[in-house]
């Protein structure tokens, strides 16, 4: 007994001692101790070679490499005003929301920001949406030329809307095999974007960059540095997000857009499901499937989730990790995914969301990275990561499948990941730039913007003392974020905030194709008063205008559009009538006027893209913007409605009201700086001479 | 002979690696951290590719060298948890596989040497060597007094299992000899005291501690098992097949390693 107890109290040191004699007593060839051990050894010995190889390897190849780039006349830095630029991209960020919570001590980096260094408003481009004002950021150049006009493009043969960014096709060949189509190649993506983005120029010039995330960088594109692509990669169906519920409740509803219902089964004791996948890569028709199974565990709130013969844990009301699923299609076909469980009840039915089926950035089936390892090498370090444009689920939220609480947490999950790779990027790049853009901004202060706002439609069910404080919380935890990027520069770093647009509030919605209706642009077809999605019911031998997507209104000209009928010379004509009435349109209900700025794009934009752009911009007052049917090319019989649903802000308004933030830890003398500016600021304080083709101008910023 | 020879040692150590590639993979997976196994190599990887990534910045390689190391280190430690579970019944099953495989027995009419250590050097010169009827000694007796050792060159005339007896003083002491073909258990040495050399090198029962006798030891010829075209000892054959199975098994069975 004394000696158990002994070596219970003397565990570790028994069991080196165990291990030691056994190590050191037999002979060396009796130390094998198993494959386990030799994978061990064998590995660890590899890596180490490799890896002192390879460092050594880049250690006398440096100096060659410089001279290299000195030959190649790219003396990188020679007349730089700094070492490193730091760029953080707060998507939305509201400078009247900023001044007001600095203003309450809330932002104390911030605020230390604008007093040592500059706070201002950043005009923004036209329209104020994500993809154009990035695009616009990342070129230095305005739409005209960078071709991203908002989310959606039009199709002018048939009005049918299509991603504006990029483009993702089939192979170019295919071998016909009974009804299998084999592809022969890969998915070919394609940009749309147009103009090229300032760290390529940096790039030629020998300096390093890190870019985060930055919109409208999918497909990612060649340059010296490395790049994780943001808004507008898609899920694996191609989609911009689709959400997966399955539940064993019976319901026929279909949701709006951005999910889908699918129905759970009783499996035994458990139960059964699927999520939905790409199309059958053999051209089947068929819809690739993952099934899945949810058993319950006995523990309360608790069920065993089954994937592929893995298995999980989930708990009602949290979230699972990122669980890899793979959409087998046959021997050499796949897609792999992954995506996150959330059980959302468990008695007296089943429900579960699925977020959207995200690219593994592990093992990525589409390009989401420069060079395509930099999205491995983030999934080995951190694990596996968001790689879906918009990768909080706004869809779920306004659909009602997830509360307030597991979209935030979801958010700030996706945050999270985002905080740390900024972090490595900035210990990575001591030298060069290092540009991150945070999406949370953007997602909460659209879905959470209800409770700002004493009468917002979307709240009125909300009592006013239990609205969550959450935007103010979270310009705090951006502030947060901003204090410790602050602790890891030094003066030699140029620091800026940027955001690429404001927030108002989105309290009523217009259907503008309505107000074409009732006004006489758009014609629908006999008999009908009202259309359906996407033009549907829409008599286009009689419609002189339409619009679709957030601010672009359209003229149905001959012999551009399809069905055109307007004739070009007429065109001018016509835009100015719709702009005199539709200018100051006021709301009958509230008397407020719901459009306050009509801008026809030939004198707002200029460039060789000009003929992709909308003809008029429909800037809606604070308070408005496109309804949610006339962004899908609806016609109802309201104009104006209430705006019932969680999305509760918006930016996609006159782009007069809804400027940006420019922070900066220097001082900058512009009182007017615009988002376009910034491409050629940074270049300049590069010491690199500016594209021709630039819009912007660049600042003056003091020297520290 | 082809590249792969057929014969019984091969066949033995195939199907032991196997079996231990087998038991060992699951092992690892039952007594290791599995996830933090997981973990340990994705950072090794991360820190390699950091090395390709960020080339240009010698201050990220050498950081990204740094981080391989230590991630090395932190994997090892990882890894050598399951192998304190392994360690000894696989090190005790080695030693009784060494007994058949390591050497071959004595051939008749192959001549083979049995070496005696004397404790008392004094001794050294009156120790003597009886041998059964089936084993002759083919030369006369070698003395090396440096190593207080005696050597005797012997041959056997038909296969069997004899008892050659040393004579030092006035003590006797035997000593098992196998002369045959196949793999018969063999102990080529035994040993007076040392506890833990005997557990690995010795089948038979302790010589007495007052002996005047150290050791009397058979050398057995080295056995090489033909395998693949090449002649391997077990524990090499071993090692490499034992790998491939718990390569393999690892993949099937989805086990960190």
């Amino acid at each position: 007994m004394k000696l158990l107890q002994f070596m219970m109290r003397r565990k570790r040191l028994i069991t080196v001692a165990i291990f030691g004699l056994v190590l050191l007593c037999p002979l060396h060839s009796y130390a094998y101790a198993g494959p386990g051990a030799g994978f061990a050894v064998l590995s660890s010995f590899w890596t180490l070679f490799v890896a002192f190889l390879y460092s050594v390897y880049a250690f006398f190849a440096w100096p060659f490499r410089q001279l290299f780039r000195l030959l190649r006349r790219r003396k990188a830095y020679g007349k730089a005003q700094m070492k490193r630029a730091v760029i953080l991209g707060f998507d939305g960020m509201d400078p009247e929301l900023a001044d007001r919570f600095m203003n309450e001590g809330r932002l104390p980096n911030l605020a230390k920001l604008r007093d040592t260094g500059t706070f201002r408003k950043l005009r923004t481009t036209f329209p104020a949406i994500s993809p154009v004002a990035w695009s616009t950021f990342m070129t230095g150049v305005n739409p005209g030329k960078h071709n991203i006009y908002d989310f959606l493009a039009r199709d002018l043969n048939h009005y049918l809307p299509y991603l504006s960014s990029a483009e993702i096709k089939g192979p170019k060949r295919n071998v016909k095999l009974g009804k299998y189509t084999i592809p022969l190649g890969g998915a070919i993506v394609k940009g749309m974007r147009r103009g090229i983005p300032f760290w390529h120029w940096l790039g030629e010039a020998g300096i390093f960059s890190s870019i985060i995330r930055v919109p409208v960088t999918f497909p990612p594109e060649k340059f010296s540095g490395v790049l994780l692509s943001g808004m507008c990669v898609p899920d694996l169906k191609g989609s911009q997000g689709t959400f997966c519920f399955c539940t064993t409740r019976k319901s026929d509803d279909k949701f709006r857009e951005g999910g889908v219902r699918v129905p759970m089964e009783r499996n035994g004791k458990g139960y059964r499901s699927y999520i939905p996948g790409p199309d059958h890569p053999l051209g089947t028709g068929e819809e690739l499937r993952v099934h899945y199974e949810v058993h319950t565990n006995g523990k309360p709130n608790q069920a065993e989730l089954v994937v592929d013969s893995e298995k999980f844990t989930l708990k009602v009301g949290e979230y699972s990790e990122w669980i890899p699923v793979k959409f087998k299609a046959g021997v050499g076909f796949g897609a792999h995914g992954i995506c996150r469980f959330y059980l959302k009840e468990l008695s007296p039915e089943v429900e579960v969301y699925v977020t959207p089926v995200n690219i593994d950035p592990g093992q990525p089936d589409l390009p989401i990275s420069h060079p395509v390892t930099y999205s491995i090498y983030l999934s080995k370090l951190f694990g596996p990561y968001a790689t879906l444009g918009l990768a909080e689920d706004t869809w779920a939220l306004n659909e009602k499948v997830l509360d307030d609480d597991a979209f935030l947490s979801q958010c700030y999950q996706n945050h999270d990941d985002r905080e740390r790779m900024l972090f490595d990027a900035l210990e990575k790049t001591q030298q060069g730039l290092c540009a991150c853009v945070f999406d949370t901004t953007d997602r909460v202060q659209h879905m959470f913007w209800r409770y700002l706002e004493e009468d917002h439609p979307a709240a009125r069910d909300v009592p006013r003392d239990k609205r969550p404080a959450v935007i103010p919380e979270l310009y705090t935890k951006m502030d947060a974020l901003i204090g410790r990027v602050m602790q890891q520069i030094d003066e030699q770093t140029l620091l800026m905030v940027v955001s690429d647009h404001g927030f108002k509030s989105f309290a009523r919605c217009v259907n503008l194709n309505a107000w074409l209706h009732q006004n006489g642009y758009l014609a629908l077809k006999d008999g009908k008063t009202e259309s359906g999605d996407w033009f549907e019911d829409v008599d286009w031998s009689k419609t002189r205008a339409y619009t679709m997507g957030l601010n672009g209104l359209y003229l149905n000209i001959k012999g551009r559009e399809r069905e055109g009928i307007v004739d070009p010379g007429a065109a001018a004509a016509l835009k100015e009538e719709l702009r005199s009435k539709l200018d100051g349109l006021l709301d009958p209900a509230s008397g407020r006027v719901g459009i306050t700025g009509v801008f026809d794009c030939d004198a707002v934009y200029a460039g060789p893209y000009v003929d992709n752009a909308p003809d008029l911009i429909v800037g809606y007052g604070d308070g408005y913007r496109a309804s949610w049917d006339s962004v899908m090319g609806k016609v109802t019989a309201q104009i104006f409605e209430d705006n019932l649903k969680a999305w509760s802000g918006d930016h996609c308004i006159d782009p007069r009201l809804v400027p940006g933030v420019l922070f900066c830890n220097r001082k900058i003398a512009e009182e007017k700086p615009a988002i376009v500016d910034v491409a050629p600021t940074i270049l300049k304080m590069f010491g690199l001479a500016l594209p021709g083709h630039f819009d912007g101008k660049p600042w003056t910023v003091a020297a520290t | 002979m082809g590249w792969f020879s057929f014969n019984m040692p091969a066949v033995v150590v195939t199907v032991i690696s196997v079996v231990i590639g087998f038991v060992m993979v699951f092992v690892f997976a039952w007594t290791s951290d599995q996830k933090a196994i997981g973990v340990a190599k994705e950072h090794l990887k991360a820190h390699l590719l950091a090395l390709r990534l960020f080339q240009d910045q010698i201050p990220v390689v050498m950081r990204a060298y740094g981080r391989i190391v230590l991630s090395t280190g932190r994997y090892l430690k990882l890894a050598f948890k399951p192998l304190l579970f392994v360690i000894i019944p696989l090190t005790l099953l080695a030693v009784q596989v060494d007994r058949y495989l390591g050497s071959t027995p004595v051939t008749r009419g192959e001549p083979f040497l049995v070496k005696a250590r004397i404790r008392n050097p004094d001794a050294l010169n009156s120790a003597s060597l009886q041998l059964p009827d089936g084993l002759s000694v083919t030369a006369p007796a070698v003395h090396v007094p440096a190593n207080n050792e005696v050597v005797w060159r012997l041959a056997a005339d038909k296969d069997g299992k004899y008892e050659v007896k040393v004579q030092a003083g006035d003590q006797t002491f035997s000593k098992e000899l196998v002369v045959a073909s196949g793999m018969p258990r063999l102990s080529s040495i035994r040993l007076r005291d040392r506890f833990w050399e005997r557990i690995f090198v010795s089948g038979e029962p302790a010589l007495p501690s007052n002996s005047a006798i150290d050791s009397i030891e058979v050398q057995y010829p080295a056995r090489d098992i033909a395998f693949a075209g090449f002649g391997w000892n077990w524990i090499w054959l071993f090692f490499v097949l034992s790998l491939a199975a718990g390569f393999l098994f690892k993949s099937i069975f989805g086990i960190e390693i």
